[in-house]
């Protein structure tokens, strides 16, 4: 074996997420239909909780471009994309030296961009964790959709196929 | 967090995958060769991208099988120093924390990369579980239990050398260790931030 490019380029949790859905990973429960290996679905359902489950291209994309006018490295931007912080207490790990480099205002807005931009996960989100004692029906019925949806996405996939 | 790395590998393909077209036989090899594996330095194995290119198919003297030269990338998990990653609790002890991402469990958050000023109760019930660690702030304990998903900082990835001979009794050997951080504004258990900003409204 020899490596001929160890970086061949970063890829953000939705392009990953993509590839293996492209490659016919759903939430199917039978999961023996589909040519993905068991360590390829722990990695989609991995990320199917992630804010990437709800992201698309066009989405990365516009925020990717309106980011370039804040002063943020490639890998902060990377990392905002996988995260996804929804307030200023969750960026502020994210950016290094973040008191230093931007101001107040700019963090909040980068914030406000990525609110805009990138869609808000459905499964993820804090409010449901904390409210789930409470409202744990809704909480299932939601999720019973959503298996549903993923159904769906992968019947169309093996009608292509 | 993933990254494409590009390879060239030397591979044998054993004849049963003959009868399939050279790019799915290939593609099938390499799966079971490279998948779900750590190669040092380059990170965890997640799946095979594509093949950028197929050479040779020499038939060594004495060997069964055609030889090939395959180009290829790779999806590999190789976290950076500095990312921010979500993960759930997988079990705490006094010496730390251990976090799961699901498929790669090598993650030790160690005592001094805790919050302080912290606090460690012992369980006695639960043998699973040794305990369970506490943040003091405010006069108010936050516990970090594994009903929450945690956010913690990559501070060192390391790729330890396979040992000759196991010492017995140890843990099984991990091919690929990763040191968080949970020291941080913004980092822990996400419900802790959820609740300040409520507060502040």
């Amino acid at each position: 074996m020899k490596i001929l490019e160890a970086n061949a380029g970063a890829l953000t949790n939705f392009e990953v997420l993509d590839f293996l859905r492209a490659k016919g990973a759903s939430k199917d429960p039978t999961r023996v239909i589909a040519k993905v290996m068991q360590c390829e679905y722990k990695v989609y359902d991995y990320l199917v909780n992630t804010a990437a489950s709800v992201q698309t291209r066009e989405n990365i994309n516009e925020f990717v471009t309106s980011a370039k006018q804040h002063d943020l490295a490639k890998a902060e931007v990377l990392n905002i994309i996988n995260i996804r912080p929804a307030a200023e207490v969750e960026i502020f790990p994210i950016l290094e030296n973040c008191e230093d480099r931007f101001p107040d205002d700019e963090v909040s807005e980068i914030v406000e961009l990525v609110k805009k931009t990138l869609p808000s996960p459905v499964t993820m989100t804090p409010e449901e964790i904390t409210k789930s004692d409470k409202e744990t029906s809704t909480l299932k019925e939601g999720k019973g959709n959503e298996i549903n949806e993923d159904q769906n996405e992968g019947a169309e996939q093996m009608d292509t196929s | 967090m993933f990254y494409l790395s590009k390879i060239e590998h030397k591979l044998p393909l054993p004849p049963p995958r003959l009868v399939l077209p050279i790019r799915e036989a290939i593609h099938m090899e390499l799966e079971k060769l490279f998948l779900d594996k750590v190669i040092a330095n380059l990170g965890l194995c997640i799946s095979v991208y594509d093949i950028r290119s197929i050479d040779g198919g020499f038939i060594f003297p004495g060997d069964g099988a055609p030889t090939y030269t395959v180009v290829f990338n790779l999806i590999m998990f190789r976290p950076f120093v500095g990312e921010i990653i979500t993960a759930r609790l997988l079990s705490s002890d006094a010496d730390g924390l251990r976090l799961t991402l699901g498929f790669f469990d090598d993650i030790y958050v160690p005592t001094h990369h805790l919050p302080h000023p912290n606090r460690f109760v012992e369980a006695v019930q639960k043998k699973s579980k040794k305990g369970i660690w506490y943040w003091k702030f405010n006069d108010q304990e936050y516990p970090i239990q594994d009903t929450d998903v945690i956010k913690f900082r990559v501070q060192n990835v390391s790729y330890p050398p396979i040992p000759v001979e196991q010492p017995k009794e140890s843990k099984p050997f991990a091919p690929m260790l990763v040191t968080g951080s949970l020291d941080h504004d913004g980092l822990g258990p996400v419900s802790w931030w959820f609740e300040e900003e409520v507060e502040d409204e």
